[in-house]
């Protein structure tokens, strides 16, 4: 079952460099601060589009792309933070820039008033779904404490199932948020592997050598 | 305009600024000690027994191969980072800031794991030596974390870099190097705020004795605070903060511990007060800023070859080179340094008048720090941020010898 309209496609090869993966915490800090600021905005955002889908019966299609593409960059920095992906993550949430990337409607779809009106009601059943999935996850996956941490560090590479258990929760995690900024009228799906795709990784591109001129 | 006339106008440009550049390193050069104070030669053995001085030049002699290792390390892991970290560029999938971003910060991870072992000896020889009381483990987590910190501001630096390089080319540190300067004034200003200062309790004498020295010394109101890091280290330390509404005297706790009397804590306070007398925070920020127009030029000549800062290919070799011209530059800023510091000391033993207690620090500095009051002639030029224990005596000699007492 696929049709959720939120996601997540996981291109990742499950190779992890060492370095990274042992200073994964603090290279994430970086973008702690960015995902914090656009948060913030994202809140300002999700609350005017409230208003606007209450009145029009949709929401606006420039709050929809902009919360959209926080969605895509908070997918991303989980992504690399819990180690389901190996390079580090732009700051912009561009589309197809990564590994584990989340498909998200930029365009606004119809949807039904009295649901909009109560939406932060009916997420409450979501967040007991996330206290059981995403916790022990996390407990899985995040560094220095994790299983995932020592196994990446000692082989230089991810076990699947730690890599999928992680995926999965940023990609129920991901589909509360679409819902809660009302990117989709969808209700997030707690079944697994359902709006998840694993796909061939593409091959990355070799860097350039330093110019010796 | 003809080349040659171009090249002229060039000339004339730089010859301008190489001017203004000479007359401003000159005018934060000048100092309130009289220009004609002969300092006397000081015998140590008149101040420490021989056993103390003995203990004090071991320490000193271990330690400055610590402080070598720490200033020689990094330029060469640097240096094999400007050659081979060019290939963490493959761990990115971030645009070329992005990607420059993790090349920084990686450099600085590399850097922190390679002292790691300096560091730890460091550790160990002050630790053996009664100085700190830092574990070891506790050390390691602690720089680790701290790492982060660091993390945070070299990506500010690299965001401010290759933003600039991309809007403006090779011409990044005409706009760069102020913006920096605006940081190290923002970071001074904030300093105590930052610095978990504390009200000075239970020492209402020597509020009273601040308050005084502020009188005489005329800088107005500014709170003598206490800075807790007893459960660190016994190093016996204050410093002079902030700028304008901000300042303050932040004094350790460790030399509220009993080991220095009434008379010297005051001749400390008139020390620090002193540096606001003299707007040392300003000059700071001022000798910093004569540097960063070179260093940010120079660094964007180096990086040409790398296809300049906009580029994240150059990152490592700016780290290579920001660290290597601020080891260059190291000497000139700590005979800054020991400048504003001599001068400090002057305005002290204007303010107190009381030479004994002065000497009676400077010895008493020797005696809890270890430090070696005469050490060899390099050691001040690498690592000497304030004059010598003896040069500090001899001052206070030649003030007797003007001033009696």
């Amino acid at each position: 079952m696929n049709e959720h309209p939120v996601t997540l496609h996981v291109m990742d090869d499950l190779r992890r460099s060492r370095l990274t993966v042992f200073f994964r915490y603090l290279l994430y800090i970086p973008h702690g601060i960015w995902l914090e600021l656009w948060g913030i905005a994202v809140l300002v955002v999700a609350l005017l589009n409230w208003l606007v889908a209450l009145v029009i019966g949709r929401p606006a299609a420039p709050f929809q792309r902009f919360t959209a593409a926080y969605l895509r960059y908070w997918t991303t920095v989980y992504a690399y933070l819990m180690l389901v992906a190996n390079p580090f993550p732009g700051f912009t949430g561009e589309p197809g820039s990564y590994p584990v990337e989340l498909v998200v409607p930029t365009t606004p779809e119809k949807q039904n008033r009295l649901k909009t009106f109560f939406r932060m009601f009916l997420l409450l059943p979501t967040a007991v779904v996330l206290y059981v999935v995403l916790i022990p996850a996390m407990l899985i996956c995040y560094p220095l404490l994790s299983f995932a941490w020592w196994a990446a560090m000692i082989t230089g590479r991810m076990p699947r199932g730690f890599r999928d258990l992680g995926a999965n929760a940023i990609r129920y995690t991901a589909q509360v948020e679409a819902y809660a900024l009302l990117i989709t009228g969808r209700y997030p799906c707690s079944s697994p592997y359902a709006g998840m795709s694993f796909e061939a990784p593409v091959a990355a591109e070799a860097p350039a050598a330093p110019s010796k001129a | 305009m003809t080349k040659s006339s171009r090249r002229l106008l060039g000339l004339l440009i730089f010859g301008a600024l190489a001017s203004g550049w000479i007359w401003a390193a000159r005018a934060l050069w000048q100092t309130s000690v009289p220009a004609n104070l002969k300092l006397p030669h000081v015998d140590m053995s008149a101040f420490v027994s021989s056993s103390e001085l003995h203990r004090a030049q071991h320490f000193s002699f271990v330690l400055d191969l610590f402080g070598l290792a720490g200033l020689f390390l990094p330029l060469v892991v640097l240096a094999l980072y400007a050659k081979w970290g060019h290939r963490f560029m493959g761990e990115s999938a971030a645009g070329p800031i992005g990607t420059g971003m993790l090349l920084a910060m990686l450099g600085l991870a590399i850097l922190w794991m390679a002292m790691l072992p300096s560091n730890l000896g460091e550790l160990w020889w002050l630790r053996h030596y009664g100085i700190e009381k830092t574990g070891y483990a506790e050390m390691v987590i602690g720089t680790w974390s701290a790492l982060g910190a660091e993390f945070l501001g070299i990506c500010l630096t690299i965001l401010i870099v290759m933003g600039f390089a991309r809007l403006l080319g090779n011409y990044w540190w005409l706009a760069g190097a102020p913006v920096f300067v605006g940081i190290a004034l923002l970071v001074t200003f904030v300093q105590p705020y930052m610095s978990g200062l504390q009200p000075l309790e239970n020492h209402s004498a020597l509020v009273q004795a601040e308050k005084r020295l502020a009188k005489t010394e005329g800088v107005g109101n500014i709170p003598l605070k206490v800075e807790n890091v007893g459960t660190q280290t016994t190093a016996p330390n204050a410093e002079a903060m902030g700028l304008g509404p901000s300042r303050r005297i932040g004094i350790w706790s460790t030399m509220l511990d009993g080991r220095f009397s009434e008379r010297e804590l005051e001749f400390v306070i008139a020390h620090e007060l002193g540096h606001h007398k003299h707007k040392d925070l300003w000059k700071g920020i001022g000798w910093y800023a004569l540097f960063a127009f070179p260093i940010a030029f120079l660094i964007a000549q180096l990086t040409r070859r790398r296809g300049g800062m906009a580029m994240p290919l150059a990152v490592p070799l700016f780290l290579f080179a920001w660290v290597g011209l601020s080891t260059v530059t190291l000497p000139i800023d700590n005979a800054f340094s020991r400048r504003i510091e001599a001068a400090a000391d002057w305005e002290a033993l204007q303010a107190t008048r009381d030479p004994q207690a002065g000497k009676a620090l400077f010895v008493s500095f020797v005696r809890t720090t270890n430090e070696d009051p005469n050490p060899p002639a390099w050691d001040p030029i690498l690592f000497g941020n304030h004059p010598t224990a003896a040069q500090r005596i001899a001052m206070v000699e030649a003030w007797q010898k003007r001033y009696g007492g």
